[in-house]
């Protein structure tokens, strides 16, 4: 145990600057932005409304809906956190089994008392579980300093930022909830993760283009046989990646209400899922038939990862 | 005495062609192993074989282990420095010593920051910013701190200097050998490591040219210098290699009575380059 978390925290050195600079980045995107909103609202003209219209206008709503209101908000904020850290964990572990062939330090660490097995965890486990927290531990302090700066601008405009603001929110269940939609998708996405591992394990360059090709390849084969074919077939590989993508349990949107279906990414979510923010939906994801088979195309990539991580060194 | 390493018909093929061609092989404990071959022998391949990098065929055992599928394992006794280049190039000095620490059960700190105190190196610094004769003290030092039966070194002092060079294998001899561990070292600047095997190996073709202790060497073979009008003479003695220098003749033997070379000319024990090249070019088996 006490040696994987040695080989966890040696990805989290390899990878400082995605790792723990990217979350903050946006942190302070957030920062920055509500400052100049802020500055904005009292200093110049834009169209009259100011700080104070905005608290008396807090003030009217009901304590129920400043709640919602913020509770939605702060989950809104974390899409941007979600979407980036999505981006950081795919080229990680897209260099992953990668960069030590590609620099020859392979050696080094194939030096070390550590088997594949668990260097391939350590990797998954810095995917899964490491990469969520650094960017869950950022967005927490974003949403602290936005608490912080929210309450002296209601306080200078006159409204008192406790009833207003501070005793309607409910942060842990934000954070709670973009925890465990996180580490859901952990599992959700390990077809996807296995895929990256094993195409990092064996590229022999350019990792990126091997990740992407095949599936886009196969898609268009397929989509081009279906369109010769008088039947169509129901299910093609492109909008089953399609799919398995828009019924991640990751937060992607902001849901006001039940409607049932909103927008992700400016793309309809469909399949059977249902898509509200709950847990229940999350666990409903997980314990599917989608998942089991999910999980076996997952243990078939990483299985292919290790065969390549063994011979990575052959010559 | 067990063999740290013990191999039966070691085979590895690339393809159609034999990188290690059926090689029988024990190597006991407490010896220096020059392992010595021109480039493309399957040194490195025989090697990787040993440390559980490749794939092979026949029977290996290393310190007991099977290196193929118990390669983890036996790490914890086993250390090797492939060449100078391979440590991570963004992880910090501290940061190796860490996860080495952790790793290996046989790891011990203060020695390792005793013989880093000695160089130029420092604890914050990337291996980036090392110059290659640092990387090469630093990952010397990480082997020196661990407690290991078997250390390989194939080729560790490429592309430095001669003052590097020399402490290299200094250090390695005063600080590291011992009675109980075992090192095997390739490299082709065969003069600066005669001094300290024990034990030679040429190696050609995947196939093992010679292998005998530094001692048999001495006794069987044997350099013979004479005029020119003496070298038909040393020729019938069936020399294992014939080379000119300064019009003087030089002839290797193996085996053959130093009483009956000794009225042609002068004697002298061959050198290990000699003798490699006397057996890569003469073809001895």
């Amino acid at each position: 145990m006490n040696r994987l978390l040695a080989l966890v925290r040696r990805e989290f050195w390899e990878n400082k600057g995605s790792f723990r600079t990217t979350p903050l980045v946006i942190g302070g995107f957030f920062i920055v932005s509500m400052l100049m909103g802020i500055i904005n609202m009292n200093q110049f003209d834009s169209d009259g409304y100011t700080t104070s219209m905005a608290v008396e206008e807090l003030g009217k709503m009901s304590a129920e809906m400043r709640g919602e209101v913020l509770y939605q908000g702060m989950l809104g904020s974390s899409v941007m956190f979600t979407v980036v850290m999505s981006f950081v964990i795919f080229f990680y572990l897209l260099g992953a089994l990668y960069d030590d062939r590609k620099d020859r330090s392979i050696l080094f660490w194939k030096s070390l008392p550590a088997s594949d097995t668990m260097t391939i965890a350590s990797k998954l486990l810095t995917a899964m579980v490491l990469v969520p927290l650094m960017f869950l531990a950022a967005m927490i302090v974003t949403h602290l300093l936005m608490a912080i700066i929210g309450s002296i601008a209601i306080g200078m405009s006159g409204g008192n930022p406790w009833t207003l603001f501070i005793s309607e929110s409910n942060p842990f269940k934000v954070w709670g909830m973009v925890t465990a939609s996180w580490l859901a998708n952990s599992i959700w996405a390990l077809p996807l993760y296995g895929w990256l591992l094993l195409v990092s394990s064996f590229a022999p360059r350019v990792p990126l283009l091997f990740a992407t090709l095949p599936p886009l390849i196969f898609s268009v084969l397929q989509g081009w046989i279906e369109f010769l074919q008088t039947f169509t077939l129901k299910n093609n590989i492109g909008s089953m990646i399609k799919d398995w993508f828009f019924n991640s349990p990751a937060i992607l949107t902001a849901e006001m209400g039940d409607e049932g279906a909103g927008i992700a990414l400016g793309v309809p979510l469909s399949g059977h899922f249902d898509h509200a923010v709950t847990l229940g939906n999350m666990l409903d994801r997980l314990f599917s038939l989608q998942m089991l088979v999910g999980l076996a195309v997952a243990a078939v990539f990483l299985f292919g990862a290790h065969w390549f991580r063994r011979r990575a060194t052959e010559s | 005495m067990t063999p740290i390493i013990s191999a039966r018909g070691l085979t590895k093929r690339f393809g159609r062609t034999l990188a290690v061609d059926h090689i029988d092989l024990d190597i006991p404990p407490g010896r220096i192993v020059g392992l010595i071959g021109p480039n493309g022998a399957g040194k490195t391949t025989a090697l990787k074989a040993v440390l559980g990098l490749c794939t092979y065929e026949g029977e290996l055992s290393v310190l007991g282990k099977n290196p193929s599928t118990q390669r983890a394992s036996l790490m914890e006794d086993v250390c090797f420095i492939a060449d100078v280049a391979v440590l991570p190039r963004w992880i910090r000095v501290h940061q190796l010593i860490d996860i080495t620490e952790n790793l290996h059960p046989g790891f011990k700190r203060e020695r390792c920051m005793e013989y880093l105190a000695q160089t130029k190196v420092t604890p914050n610094q990337k291996v980036k910013q090392l110059s290659k004769g640092m990387v090469a003290q630093l990952h010397l030092a990480l082997v020196m701190a661990i407690d290991a039966k078997l250390l390989v070194l194939d080729e560790p002092t490429l592309g430095l200097d001669i003052i590097y060079r020399k402490e290299f294998y200094t250090n390695l001899l005063n600080d590291y050998f011992d009675e109980q561990r075992t090192i095997v070292i390739t490299t082709h600047q065969v003069e600066e490591v005669e001094h300290i095997l024990t034990d030679l190996i040429f190696i050609q073709d995947g196939r093992i040219a010679l292998e005998a202790t530094m001692d048999q060497v001495q006794e069987r073979y044997v350099e013979l210098m004479v005029k020119p009008e003496k070298a038909i003479e040393a020729r019938n003695l069936h020399p294992l290699y014939e080379r000119e220098l300064f019009g003087r003749h030089i002839f290797l033997y193996d085996n053959v009575s130093r009483d009956k070379l000794h009225d042609l000319g002068e004697l002298h024990t061959p050198s290990v380059a000699d003798l490699f090249v006397a057996t890569m070019k003469g073809g001895v088996s």
